[in-house]
């Protein structure tokens, strides 16, 4: 057993955030808030760093990386708010095609991810108030040739920004995951429309299907049996979320001690003042524990660990119930300048709200460890 | 990253069980525990556990061959800890002694002072305290003014100290004096190793909320203490404390709370509430999952810290937060312990384990004091880790 982060990784990190740094990529998720495009050029430049192709197969042209090389880019990318579908890509999307994709399919979509040629997303939700997998009733109708969708999906990240959308859809009747299909779908060729994002760097979209005809190469996988490469995929965009909560727990509790040694009240720095500076390390230990539990969790899922879901589910649970408290901490801690929109601590601070519930709420995430433990 | 651990660790884990399989105190594993109710007969019965752990090469673990130890590596350390904790071990009445005393004496003692006191304090035949806090003198520990004056070649002592865990079974005391009060605080502190068996010295128990009366408060009344065995420097002192509380930071209770969680989830497997095993009780089971995500956080931040030390060799500031967060883990899987009795809550030895769950729910109490408070945990996190300005 050893819990370090060796050299390779070191080294990728430092590059990560050097390179996220002299792109100004927080600048531009201020950008984006401000509702500007800027993922096209953003990806140009991810491409340029290999980041696409990290955990696409070598077979297919991509760096063979796993999940936790994956979370530790990703959690450079939380400091800076990264604006791009770079989790939605590869946790989700490049994982489901390696895993359920045909041939044809895996030799058309992952060489053109790693190149960066190609964007993924995912439609999963509906009326986006249901649990998963309960909200996943869209229907798909077989066809001569392939599948009619019928139905609307929401909260779909960067559904505008992307080139091709997993839809889950069912195909077989129920509530469970049992008769969900996954099908891809050309993103150009789906009426959808954006949708204001309490957090602003992720933009999402409405997507509507009317007699939406797609061929039966579209399947991912076996009619009616995607259900558990489904859960899987969720988990893995679970831990990625995780990650950049990390990264960004990380930088807020930098600027709350930066702040803390600059500011002055009373004729001294604020940080002397135990309310405040006792507060920052608590926020440390949190951030310190969160990221204890995201790495265990990437390891888990990557080496296929009988607790791997339990590991999941508690990284997220910490991260919703101890990291959105430490966005919320940095914030108090800049006082009337940390409510304003010119100091970073809010970008963070809604990202974590935002994903706080998606893809399960606290709620759901204490059953799942509690069912883990068979209690 | 890999969180597998090796074949010779495992190997280890094997012979580490086997061993406390076949050594643990008769009726041990179905949960008797001699000498409860006897403070006395619980001190001979943890020395005979020392003297056990000591005959079966476990007692002195991460201490070097040539002390008599086991040379184990910091992993082994925590496998160790885990297999202890499982089966819960006994405590080990010597832990001052070994853990903080012996390491330091083997970093900054003299070549006699190693000869004479590591091989008894590992095989447990002297018991030692440590005597740091004064009346006067707690978190702000560099303020103790026990004084030492030189007296011939030997140093007479006059003052007290108060909270001494374990001084009144103790045969020596690892003691922070003050030799000089005219410079700074920190100048002018002498460590001396001190023979607890003289008339100079009188220990007064300190009834504790949990009805134990494990510390003690020492009176020395010009009591002896002998040049050959100040550690370190004269008036040099605090450099050897400091040393000493690092071996002390590193430790991790992470894998006692583990275990009393799943003893927890056993005793809500078993026992019912209004017709329904509390296990099946909805918020008793989230709460057992958020506390299980808490242990099992600790416990990655435990493996990550360790794991730092191997590269450093040193164990850093990141030990405080190994004690403040699963102290609050602790207290909280405590106090929801206490809630799943429903009203007998109110009992205290008439509660479950003869009362043991209240020495649980009080202990973290203690130890959120004991060995630099959380508030000063907090400090040591924010301006050795973090950067911010030293407190006024
Ligand atoms: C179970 C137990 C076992 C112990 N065993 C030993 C032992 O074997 N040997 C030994 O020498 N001592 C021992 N102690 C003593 C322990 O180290 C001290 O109690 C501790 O360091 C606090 O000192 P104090 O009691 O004087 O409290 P004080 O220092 O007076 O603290 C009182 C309160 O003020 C707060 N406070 C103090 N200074 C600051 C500050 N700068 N910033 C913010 N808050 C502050 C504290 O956190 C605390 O809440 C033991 C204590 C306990 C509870």
């Amino acid at each position: 057993m050893d819990f370090r982060i060796n050299d390779e990784q070191r080294q990728m990190r430092e590059t990560a955030q050097e390179f996220f740094e002299d792109r100004e990529v927080l600048e531009r998720a201020r950008e984006r808030i401000d509702g500007e495009d800027v993922v096209d050029d953003l990806w140009d430049d991810l491409s340029e760093m290999d980041y696409p192709a990290l955990t696409v197969p070598l077979e297919h042209g991509g760096l063979g990386d796993d999940v936790l090389y994956l979370s530790l880019l990703l959690e450079e990318a939380g400091r800076v708010a990264l604006p791009a579908p770079l989790p939605e890509t590869l946790a989700f999307g490049a994982f489901v095609l390696d895993e359920l994709g045909s041939d044809a399919q895996k030799e058309q979509f992952l060489p053109a991810i790693a190149d960066g040629d190609q964007r993924l997303s995912f439609a999963l939700y509906e009326s986006g108030q249901e649990s998963l997998p309960r909200d996943i009733q869209l229907a798909a109708t077989p066809t001569d040739d392939g599948y009619r969708l019928d139905g609307t999906k929401t909260l779909v990240p960067f559904g505008e920004q992307v080139d091709t959308i997993v839809v889950a859809a069912r195909t077989g009747s129920g509530t469970g995951m049992d008769g969900v299909s996954l099908f891809l779908v050309d993103a150009e060729r789906v009426d959808s429309e954006p949708q204001d994002t309490l957090d602003r760097t992720r933009p999402a979209a409405k997507l509507h299907f009317d007699d939406f005809e797609i061929g039966e190469n579209a399947l991912l996988g076996t009619e009616g049996e995607a259900g558990p490469t489904l859960q899987k995929a969720m988990d893995r965009y679970t831990v990625a979320t995780c990650a950049m909560t990390v990264g960004a727990a990380s930088r807020a509790v930098e600027m709350s001690s930066d702040y803390g040694s600059q500011r002055e009240q009373f004729d001294k720095p604020i940080g002397q003042f135990q309310a405040v500076k006792h507060r920052i390390a608590d926020m440390w230990m949190a951030t310190q524990a969160a990221r204890s539990l995201t790495y265990y969790a990437a390891w888990a899922l990557e080496n296929d660990e009988p607790d791997a879901a339990r590991a999941v589910s508690e990284a997220k649970l910490f991260c919703s119930e101890q990291l959105t408290q430490v966005f919320a901490d940095d914030i108090h801690n800049h006082g009337g300048m940390g409510f304003t929109s010119e100091h970073d601590g809010h970008i963070y601070f809604k990202q974590a709200k935002a994903w706080e519930t998606f893809l399960g709420t606290p709620t759901e995430h204490l059953d799942r460890i509690a069912d883990s433990h068979e209690l | 990253m890999d969180f597998e651990y090796t074949e010779d660790q495992e190997r280890f884990r094997q012979e580490l069980r086997e061993w406390l399989r076949e050594n643990l105190p008769d009726g041990w594993q179905a949960g008797e525990r001699p000498g409860t109710d006897d403070p006395e007969e619980n001190v001979e019965f943890l020395l005979d556990w020392q003297r056990t752990l000591n005959d079966g090469g476990w007692a002195g673990l991460h201490w070097p061959e040539e002390y008599g130890g086991a040379d184990a590596s910091l992993l082994e350390q925590v496998i160790y800890n885990q297999e202890t904790a499982r089966v819960d071990a006994p405590a080990r009445i010597n832990a001052v002694g070994i853990d903080f005393v012996g390491p330091t004496l083997m970093e900054l003692g003299t070549d006699e002072q190693k000869e004479r006191f590591l091989p008894k304090i590992i095989s447990g035949e002297e018991l030692w305290c440590q005597g740091y806090s004064e009346p006067d003198a707690g978190s702000d520990l560099a303020s103790l003014s026990l004084s030492a004056e030189r007296n011939g070649d030997e140093f007479l002592l006059n003052g007290q100290k108060v909270w001494t865990s374990y001084a009144h079974v103790a045969d020596w005391c690892f003691l922070l004096t003050r030799t000089d009060d005219s410079g700074p605080k920190h100048h002018g502190i002498t460590v001396f190793l001190v023979d607890m068996d003289q008339e100079g010295i009188q220990t007064e128990p300190i009834h504790q909320i949990t009805d134990e009366t494990d510390f003690n408060e020492v009176f020395f009344d010009d009591a002896v203490a002998r040049e050959e065995h100040i550690v370190g420097e004269i008036d040099e002192g605090w450099e050897v404390a400091m040393t000493l509380s690092a071996f002390e930071h590193s430790m991790s209770d992470v894998f006692s709370i583990e275990q009393r969680w799943r003893s927890l989830v056993e005793f809500c497997q078993e026992h019912e509430r209004d017709g329904t095993p509390l296990a099946e009780h909805t918020h008793v089971r989230r709460e057992l999952a958020r506390l299980h995500t808490r242990i099992q956080a600790g416990k990655l931040t435990h493996y990550r810290n360790v794991s730092k030390q191997m590269e450093t060799g040193v164990p850093g500031p990141e030990g405080s937060m190994d004690k403040v967060f699963n102290n609050q883990t602790e207290k909280k899987l405590e106090n929801f312990a206490r809630r799943l009795l429903g009203a007998n809550n109110a009992l205290w030895t008439d509660g479950p384990d003869d009362g043991q769950w209240v020495t649980d729910l009080l202990m973290p109490y203690g130890k959120m004091i004991a060995g630099g408070t959380k508030d000063v945990q907090r400090n040591i996190i924010a301006e050795r880790v973090l950067g911010l300005p030293k407190d006024d």
